[in-house]
């Protein structure tokens, strides 16, 4: 980035703090950052919490919930008027009645939660609001990982995305892009075919890896996958080329020269206005983390998730801070890191699920801690879809869930349809975390540790792991008709970690 | 050590699978809580394994020499003796003088008896149940500190079975009961626990420390001599230790009382009488206060401080619960209303006297 438009940007986030700060002074608010790859749940998190909030749920550890201080809950006009509205009653009747999760989500929206509460200090009782804005964005996870192109050059983003398109576990998935590469001079006379030939060929093998037998991450630029309203400008026509390192600049005219610009408008026209406006300016950020889905696709899988994680949080701006660096500046000073979808699992594995998130974003914690962030790492549900059983099964008693299996969710080679619920013993997470990380053992290895049942003694195999996504639970209602609460795992304490402090 | 590994070797062996639900071997979770299950039991053992270091006593407790004892047994044994002897006696010299007259000894006798059993029974129950509070107390400090939830269940499970015969505390329990039933983790179920089940408990304690401690300094501030006072310092604090005994379900019989008045002196021993979150400077302030009050109301201000020491050391020693989520009382917080109250005396009596 040019010192120019780096300056440019900093002015106006500045500037838009400074107006932040003015109108925080009448009634404070606070940005949650919901971050997340695509499908890790922001959408689910954001529903849960604010019906939560709403309905009063069971929230034990929230201490002002719990302690009754938190007077009211009620939904508000949003502060951003060109951001559509987050479609908080739609994704609650998705849930709640027609008992499917939200579809993925296509386009940033907003919600401003407002809360009327009794602080519990005397004086920021006198002297206090009692009232606290939460504003929350959800967006398409698959933007998120435009974030780091911001600060790399088209040459660089070349590099990087083919060095990942050849290595070997995406070779056979990249076979149509390379082979259209290698069919194409960058340094031809540009040529409008030859792009979106270019750029299609890619978005397919984006595509591909994105499939549940991969479940790969790294998958930048995320409006490929997830296009937006910009889908087919030239902005989003580009695609890596093979680029010597040493190579002088590219001619005028050429394709090369071409992608490079578009490159750019790309960075200009879509990740610099969504960064602005989305995420620069977060108080506190939470970063949800679908653990699981990648542990279905095995350590590949693994391994690009912690790559695109690591990516990702460099973009943040994590920090102390202090009444006079609010004003002028944002910084978050807590990050919460969420293994989604803990209810899949038994909670005794819970400790263990924990324990590989936080080896999954090391990275990510050292540089907020290292900026002075406060950090927490827990597995959470933000909507419990499963209750747990135990199951006798071969002499062993095992710790099951209990749940309706989405339609087409199947193990085994048994396939389920949607309503039939059943119990599901989905493996044993290992005691280190480390097992998770360790490459994939050949195949014929799997076979025979899975002969050997007693004596496999040490490496963990893909097929020690399943884990079925679920059906959103179905709710009881009183007899007044009104339906409870959504259920929970922990989502009180990722609450009370992420606010709980302006509320005391 | 080994056994740990072999478990953890062992699980990868389990391989990953489904089971419909119309199948027989399916149990719902909170059917079964209480009993053991193969694999359950097996990981528990482990995690408490490590949590096991329960007969390490709270506080250093101080062997009495085996000669004492030897004395102690001899002439027990002779005194039992004795009084054995006197009732044999007692009662031939009754039975020599009229049949009916020794027959009624021997009921006598016989009632007697039955106390004394009765008694001892009593005492060795009250020992047990402070064994268990302390054990309690330990198991739950230990779980605080490692984050463990199965073992924070187990002991919470206890606590509650602790304050089951109390109908007083029963909507606390329903409440934490429910909370054990979710996915919480260890420590926060027992900053839950600490806030649902004990805090009416806390504030009761404090009360019963306040009205000791304020008893006290005014009983010192009128009385015209000084042993007097001496008595009222002493009979308070004795009675505090037994009503907060009571107050966290101990019922101590006079043995029990021994061992806890002990256990309290100890307590104050390592701790210098300062509680967590006391201050030298208000130390210093209080005794600035009180000197600035006429001479009998600072005298009266320190022995009731003395007072509020002895609570919250017998606060310590008789919860069932480390403090885990909120801080214990503390002499400060005391000193306040201490201070308060005896200056209004004091104004009003100076009103008076003028």
């Amino acid at each position: 980035m040019s010192l120019l438009t780096t300056l440019t940007e900093e002015a106006r986030l500045t500037l838009s703090n400074l107006s932040d700060a003015a109108s925080d002074l009448a009634v404070p608010s606070v940005r949650l950052g919901v971050t997340g790859l695509a499908r890790a749940g922001k959408t689910v998190f954001i529903t849960a919490l604010v019906h939560n909030l709403l309905h009063g749920g069971r929230l034990p550890v929230f201490q002002a919930a719990a302690g009754g201080r938190l007077a009211h809950a009620r939904l508000q006009p949003q502060p951003d008027d060109a951001v559509p509205r987050f479609d908080y009653e739609a994704h609650v009747a998705a849930l709640v009645n027609d008992r499917i999760w939200p579809d993925s989500t296509r386009q940033v929206s907003e919600l401003r939660l407002t809360l009327d509460f009794e602080s519990a200090s005397f004086l920021s009782r006198q002297f206090g609001r009692g009232k606290l804005h939460i504003d929350l964005i959800d967006y398409p996870g698959e933007w998120l990982l435009d974030l780091p192109l911001l600060g790399k050059t088209y040459a660089e983003f070349s590099a990087s995305s083919l060095a990942r398109a050849r290595a070997k576990n995406r070779t056979d998935l990249a076979a149509e892009y390379l082979a259209c590469l290698a069919s194409i001079d960058p340094n031809a006379a540009e040529s409008e075919q030859d792009a979106q030939k270019l750029a299609a060929t890619f978005k397919t093998y984006l595509k591909n890896c994105r499939q549940d037998a991969h479940a790969l991450s790294m998958l930048p630029p995320g409006r490929f996958l997830m296009p937006g309203d910009l889908d087919g400008s030239p902005a989003l026509t580009f695609a890596p080329l093979d680029i010597p390192q040493d190579a002088s600049p590219a001619r005028a005219g050429t394709l090369r020269a071409m992608m490079e610009r578009r490159f750019e408008a790309y960075k200009t026209h879509v990740i610099r206005p969504f960064f602005r406006n989305h995420f620069a300016r977060l108080d506190r950020q939470i970063v949800l983390v679908d653990v699981l889905h990648a542990l279905n696709a095995g350590p590949a899988a693994i391994k690009d998730l912690e790559e695109a994680l690591g990516e990702v949080m460099t973009a943040f701006r994590p920090g102390k801070q202090s009444w006079l660096s609010s004003i002028l500046t944002r910084r978050i000073d807590r990050i919460l890191f969420a293994a989604t979808k803990a209810d899949h699992l038994h909670r005794d594995d819970h400790d263990r699920l924990e324990a590989i998130l936080q080896r999954l974003v090391g990275r990510g914690i050292d540089h907020a801690k290292f900026r002075g962030a406060e950090v927490d790492v827990l597995a959470m549900a933000a909507v419990r879809a499963t209750r747990e059983a135990t199951v006798r099964h071969g002499g062993q008693d095992l710790p099951a869930i209990l749940g309706t299996p989405l339609p087409g969710e199947g193990v085994n080679g048994e396939n389920y349809d949607g309503e039939t619920e059943i119990a599901m013993f989905p493996g044993d997470l290992p005691e280190n975390p480390d097992k998770i990380f360790s490459p994939a053992d050949s195949k014929d290895e799997q076979v025979h540790v899975t002969s050997e049942e007693i004596e496999s003694q040490t490496e963990l195999t893909d097929s020690d792991l399943r884990y079925l996504r679920f059906r959103p639970p179905q709710l009881d209602q009183t007899a007044e008709g009104l339906s409870l609460s959504l259920p929970h795992i922990r989502l009180d304490r990722a609450l009370e970690f992420l606010i709980g402090d302006h509320l005391a | 050590m080994t056994d740990q590994n072999r478990q953890e070797n062992r699980r990868p062996s389990r391989k990953p699978t489904a089971f419909r639900l119309d199948d027989k071997n399916v149990r719902l979770a909170e059917e079964v809580e209480d009993l053991p299950l193969a694999s359950e039991t097996i990981i528990q053992e482990a995690l408490d394994d490590s949590l096991l270091p329960v007969e390490t006593a709270p506080m250093p407790v101080r062997k009495s020499s085996s000669f004492g004892r030897w004395i102690g047994l001899g002439l027990g044994g002779l005194i039992s003796l004795a009084v054995g002897l006197a009732i044999d006696s007692l009662i031939r010299d009754l039975f020599a003088r009229a049949d009916w007259l020794g027959w009624v000894g021997i009921g006598l006798a016989a009632i007697a008896v039955l106390g004394l059993v009765g008694l001892v029974l009593r005492e060795l129950g009250a020992l047990m149940r402070l064994r268990k509070i302390d054990d309690l107390r330990d198991h739950l400090a230990e779980t605080a500190e490692s984050d463990n939830a199965k073992a924070a269940r187990t002991h919470l499970k206890d606590l509650i079975s602790l304050y089951a015969d109390r109908p007083d505390t029963a909507r606390g329990r329903k409440t934490l009961q429910g909370h054990m039933s979710e996915v919480i983790d260890g420590k926060d179920l027992l900053i839950l626990a600490e806030r649902d089940l004990l805090s009416p408990l806390d504030k009761q304690a404090r009360r019963i420390v306040m009205s000791s401690a304020k008893r006290v300094s005014l009983v010192t501030a009128i009385s015209p001599r000084a042993i007097v006072d001496l008595l009222a310092v002493l009979f308070e604090n004795l009675r505090i230790i037994r009503q907060l005994s009571h107050l966290y379900g101990g019922r101590p019989g006079t043995l029990g009382f021994f061992r806890l008045t002990r256990h309290v002196l100890q307590h104050l021993a390592l701790t210098g009488g300062m509680a967590a979150g006391d201050s030298l400077a208000s130390q210093v302030l209080g005794h600035g206060l009180a000197a600035r009050l006429s001479a009998r109301l600072g005298e009266g201000l320190i022995n009731g401080l003395l007072t509020a020491r002895v609570g919250i050391a017998a606060i310590a020693v008789c919860r069932p619960a480390p403090f885990v989520g909120s801080k214990g009382p503390s002499v400060s917080e005391f000193m306040n209303e201490l201070v308060s109250s005896a200056e209004k005396e004091d104004t009003g009596k100076q009103g008076k006297s003028s």
